[in-house]
């Protein structure tokens, strides 16, 4: 360990320098430009600095849009931002794509149906497309009757659908109850609402009735609104 | 644009209908179903040309490849989106609080450098102009 360290320092020393035999003293051209010097010769030689000092280099040229400004506004998707940050997005595949029949929320590596593999092991392709003639529709000559269990695929989905409802009622309630009595939880609950939405509407029926009412005594009673405000223009 | 990728999503979908149906027939398959089985089968592949018809309509559409790991995990992919833009302005306020804190440190390195070494100063504020004048 010690010993490869010393030999780092060998290879540093200036014989083997990367300037070579150049003595650093040797005033070499500047490269940025910010060490102006001059050369003044005669009895006393002397070289005084005759250019800006090195703090005076070319700034950096000004962008029109730096990361100072908010650049969501700038590029105007303040409105996708405020859609995807405000609500809370379903997590699952199926929710962004609800018709696709199938279970489509597993890893697509288990059952070799992943995007990455379209794209890693492009399928062949380049030929034509061409409807199947009489002859090789026979090989689709199927024998009657059910497929195997390991074939059955999209039976089991809607199945699977349901009970993630029943999650979705779980989650709800904060409790853990069997999934009959989410299922009766929340029909009780749909239930309720309605017979509240019925009972309300019921109520403002009942209420516009007597307003109704109560305005027509009034007219009746005094003759100077018999030419007033329709009810409609009264709201208004 | 818009109605070329509504088209592919309408052919796709009908694709995938057609495909759905040929289970259903094909998962307790009745003789009297053969001519239903081969006609889909047939529209399956007038599918796969409609589909192939579309490639070119939707060619300048670039999708960036990691939204393909969100759905291949099963995930929504508007999630990507969403992180997308998370990240975005993460970033975008860390930039902006390295700015905003650079531009103090000047300001003040200019007020401490004025105490210190006022006509150096005063020099570097007549050779920059505005540049030096500004402490912000």
């Amino acid at each position: 360990m010690m010993g490869d360290q010393f030999r780092k320092v060998e290879q540093y020393s200036p014989k083997s320098s990367p300037r070579g035999a150049r003595s650093p003293v040797v005033s070499r051209q500047d490269s940025s430009g910010t060490l102006k010097t001059t050369i003044l010769l005669g009895k006393n030689p002397s070289i005084v600095p005759s250019g800006p000092f090195y703090l005076l280099k070319e700034p950096p040229g000004e962008s029109e849009i730096t990361g100072a400004t908010n650049l969501m506004t700038y590029y105007g998707l303040e409105h996708s931002y405020s859609k995807f940050s405000g609500k809370k997005l379903k997590e699952q595949l199926s929710s962004f794509l609800p018709t696709l029949p199938g279970v489509i929320d597993l890893p697509g590596q288990s059952d070799n149906s992943s995007l990455r593999s379209v794209i890693e092991k492009p399928p062949v392709g380049g030929k034509d497309l061409l409807l199947l003639s009489s002859a090789q529709l026979e090989g689709f000559r199927l024998h009657p009757g059910p497929l195997p269990e390991q074939y059955r695929y999209t039976t089991s989905t809607p199945l699977k659908k349901r009970k993630s409802k029943h999650k979705k009622h779980k989650h709800k309630d904060g409790g853990p109850p069997s999934a009959e009595t989410a299922v009766t939880d929340a029909a009780g609950d749909t239930h309720e609402k309605k017979h509240k939405k019925q009972k309300r509407h019921d109520e403002d029926k009942e209420r516009k009735k007597r307003k109704k009412e109560k305005k027509r005594k009034k007219q009746k009673h005094s003759p100077e609104h018999s030419g007033g405000l329709t009810p409609s223009q009264h709201s208004s | 644009m818009a109605s070329s990728l509504e088209n592919l999503e309408t052919q796709l979908e009908m694709f995938i209908e057609n495909v759905r149906q040929m289970d259903i027939i094909v998962s307790d398959f009745q003789p009297q179903s053969q001519n239903v089985l081969n006609q889909k089968l047939q529209a399956m592949v007038h599918g796969l040309q409609e589909i192939d018809k579309l490639k070119t309509q939707v060619q300048d559409v670039h999708v960036p490849l990691e939204v393909f790991d969100y759905i291949d995990q099963g995930r929504n992919p508007q999630l990507y989106t969403k992180d997308c833009i998370e990240k975005a302005l993460a970033k975008n306020e860390q930039v902006k609080g390295k700015i905003d804190a650079y531009r103090k440190f000047k300001a003040n390195m200019l007020v401490e450098l004025g105490k210190t070494f006022p006509n150096e100063l005063s020099k570097y504020r007549a050779l920059r102009g505005d540049e030096g004048r500004r402490g912000d």
